[in-house]
């Protein structure tokens, strides 16, 4: 009992000390809120809609005006201008007014009349890869839809049926399922790592800076006293009050993309608390890791630093973790986002039993025993180092 | 010539005190030397080969073999696994052997010989963008190539040309422009270099300023700044960060980008002519920021997470033309986002200095601001209290 009581004095003492200083209010409270914010509104259309496209119709026939008409009409497509050549739709791609541009030709229509398959083009600018490849597929469908009108004309007059010429001219047609996402919705895949990735980088940093700066306070011996020297006492104190108040951003955070934002929960929000606890305790547990590594509060600052940037990446959400090259892909298991990653997946994307990412929630376990190793060398750190300039 | 004396002396202990700070140093030196070199090697594949896929073909004949045989081909798709029933295949996606699944009706080949449209459903694992975009286009490839040879039997005696006019009446030909692969790689890193020369900065900046306050707090006066004017320390310091990043930059713009096989066609006068104000604009913001570092260390924990909305707000993943004004507003008060918008056209798209010309004002006029807060920033901090 004399040992719960030692944790809570601790705590509330860190508690005191959190809300003495704006930098916990920032980094806990309005940092993660903003972010939230930011990126799900910044991404709230879920896909980009009327992205800026050009046109440079030399034919400029009733025909040609149709399809242009037909195409500003796509979803993801918004033609702002017309340009007279190539070349200048070329300059304003690079000016950064465009992200593609069509192009038909002189002449398409009367050879297109008279059977002598002209050529129409479109080109994208794929240094911008999402607006390019959104306008890519629209211009592919105009024109898929333009060759098939001409096609159609021509099979009706020869008395076919609709569906007799649909299946002359598309005999095998392709039918996409995007499972559990079928409008390709870029909130839902970038926000879910993003917004838990923050969390991350943030617990670990805020854990690292209220540890050592007892050391550079010269505090430290007061911190450990009040636990006898007991470092796990002195530990849990500390982090508790934080742990608790970052459950509650992480909640505020799942009831943003679950309960406003209405993302697939496939598996019920149980699964995903469960996936938040151990995130957050296993990023609290890196940084008192880091702490026992270097007994420096810039350079644990700087590992965890590093740690939680490079986690965005390695966690395989945007760019998959089977197109790493061979020797960072074990790296990625070091990495708690990636583990959040994949139970996301199978749980709130998936919405398959439990029982599918035990390997996963198992290593977000282990992680939380990472400090364990470096408690006696951190005690030491805490209790004989000095800060230096 | 005073002032001059004054600065390049303010220069020469600030330069020493910046590479004698191992803090300072691993923001300044250290982060942009390795990190991009990290990042690059991690998407070095570009994009994504082989994605593992199964086949459920319930047709069994020899057009859905054939089918199949050329999406398994295709370098984008590896067919991994036949099933027997789409249950197994779906116990195969959710174990991740497999993230995509091929569906071919029973009456595949009847339908086609009946002239019937046939349709093969495809499922794709929504865990990443890539599988869907690898899937859907391997296997539209392989039913364009297939349909034209069913159109071929159906018009008998028909000349090439005649079974393509009739197939495409209008042909159509699709030109990736720029970055012609739309790789992955090509597309992000361009960008996180901008961002690393604006982070790191600011980051450095911060423990420098940080360092500065406590020892004021401690009532220890640096000798360099004594009896000399804010403007004179202000052009020290900011020369000593902007020399440094000079040399960053030339790393990173010069250096990285051939290393990866990433996309570089500028000319280095407009690179050079863009990069000069981008740093400038970057030093001055920074110094402006630094003034509310209270201590060394606090700095790196509001600034890091930062990075990550700063590269979206560039417009460079999520396009510019669909932020919402009040993001792209706090998107301007950052060197970034033009940084990273001009560099990408100048050095991927070819554009020239006068196509990144409202970039090029904007970072101009971001420097001139951040150079008068920095100046007031200052005149506050070194005004009263150094020429006693």
């Amino acid at each position: 009992m004399n040992g719960l009581r030692q944790v809570l004095a601790i705590a509330k003492r860190e508690q005191k000390r959190m809300m003495a200083r704006g930098i916990y209010t920032f980094c806990i409270i309005l940092a993660p809120i903003v972010a939230f914010l930011f990126f799900t509104t910044l991404m709230g259309e879920g896909l980009p809609a009327d992205l800026p496209a050009g046109v440079v119709d030399e034919d400029n026939t009733a025909t040609t005006r149709e399809v242009i008409r037909n195409l500003d009409s796509f979803q993801q497509t918004n033609i702002i201008e017309h340009y007279p050549d190539v070349a200048a739709a070329r300059k304003a791609m690079q000016q950064g007014k465009i992200y593609a541009f069509y192009y038909i030709p002189k002449g398409t229509t009367q050879l297109a009349i008279s059977g002598k398959q002209p050529t129409v083009s479109f080109y994208t600018a794929a240094s911008y890869l999402i607006p390019a490849s959104l306008e890519y597929r629209d211009m592919k469908m105009m024109s898929e839809y333009a060759s098939g009108a001409v096609g159609r004309a021509t099979l009706y007059a020869k008395g076919y049926t609709e569906s007799q010429a649909m299946a002359v001219l598309q005999p095998i047609k392709m039918e996409m399922h995007a499972v559990n996402n079928p409008s390709l919705n870029y909130s839902i895949y970038l926000c879910n790592t993003i917004l838990p990735g923050i969390i991350m980088l943030l617990i670990m940093q805020v854990a690292i800076y209220s540890i050592y700066v007892e050391m550079k306070e010269e505090t430290a011996k007061e911190w450990l006293g009040m636990a006898d020297n007991d470092i796990v006492k002195a530990l849990i104190g500390k982090l508790l009050p934080q742990m608790v108040i970052w459950a509650l951003m992480a909640l505020f955070c799942l009831f943003l993309l679950y309960g406003v934002w209405r993302f697939p929960l496939n598996s019920g929000i149980w699964p995903m608390i469960l996936n938040m606890f151990l995130l957050i305790n296993s990023s609290l547990a890196l940084g008192v890791f880091f702490c026992g590594l270097v007994p420096s509060l810039r350079w644990a600052l700087s590992l965890a630093t590093l740690w939680g940037v490079l986690s965005f990446p390695i966690s395989g959400f945007s760019f998959p973790h089977m197109a790493f090259p061979d020797t960072l892909k074990g790296l990625a298991w070091l990495f708690p986002l990636r583990h959040y990653f994949l139970i996301y997946v199978d749980q709130a994307l998936n919405g398959l039993p439990l029982y599918y990412s035990w390997l996963n929630i198992a290593i977000m376990l282990a992680f939380w025993g990472l400090p364990i190793m470096l408690l006696g060398r951190l005690k030491k750190f805490l209790l004989e180092y000095h800060y230096t300039h | 010539m005073k002032w001059l004396r004054n600065t390049i002396e303010v220069w020469a202990y600030e330069m020493k005190c910046a590479l004698l700070d191992e803090g300072v140093v691993v923001f300044f030196i250290i982060v942009p030397l390795l990190y991009p070199l990290l990042y690059a090697y991690l998407y070095s594949h570009e994009s994504v080969r082989e994605v593992p896929t199964v086949v459920v073909d319930n047709s069994h004949s020899t057009t859905s073999r054939e089918f199949v045989r050329r999406v398994d081909a295709s370098p984008d798709v590896e067919i991994i696994s036949h099933c027997e029933d789409m249950e197994e295949a779906k116990r195969m996606i959710h174990s991740r052997d497999a993230y995509c699944l091929i569906y071919i009706p029973k009456d595949f080949e009847k339908d086609i010989a009946q002239m019937r449209q046939t349709t093969v459903e495809l499922y794709s694992d929504m865990s990443g963008l890539l599988y869907y975009k690898a899937v859907l286009s391997s296997c539209t490839e392989v039913s364009l190539d297939m349909n034209k040879e069913i159109k071929a039997k159906l018009i008998p005696g028909a000349t090439e040309q005649q079974i393509a006019t009739f197939q495409y009446p209008i042909e159509y030909k699709y030109v990736s422009m720029f970055n012609t692969q739309s790789g992955f790689a090509s597309f992000l890193i361009p960008a996180v270099l901008m961002m690393i020369i604006q982070q790191t900065m600011v980051l450095g900046v911060g423990m420098m300023a940080g360092e500065e306050r406590e020892k004021v707090r401690k009532h220890i006066v640096e000798p360099h700044i004594i009896r000399k004017n804010p403007s004179e320390i202000l052009l020290g310091k900011s020369t000593v960060i902007f020399t440094i990043y000079v040399m960053v930059a030339v790393y990173l713009v010069c250096i990285v980008p051939p290393l990866f096989g990433l996309i570089h066609i500028w000319r280095w006068q407009t690179l050079l002519a863009f990069m000069v104000p981008f740093i400038a604009a970057c030093v001055f913001f920074s110094i402006s920021l630094s003034s509310i570092a209270h201590d060394r260390e606090s700095f790196i924990i509001m600034f890091v997470f930062l990075s990550i909305p700063l590269l979206f707000a560039s417009g460079i993943s999520w396009p510019a033309s669909n932020i919402p004004i009040f993001w792209k507003g706090f998107s301007w008060l950052f060197p970034s986002t033009f940084g990273i918008n001009g560099y990408v056209r100048i050095t991927e798209m070819g554009a020239s200095l006068a196509d990144v010309q409202y970039e090029l004002n904007a970072l101009w006029i971001q420097t001139i601001v951040y150079l008068g807060i920095s100046y007031l920033v200052y005149k506050r901090t070194y005004g009263k209290q150094l020429w006693a």
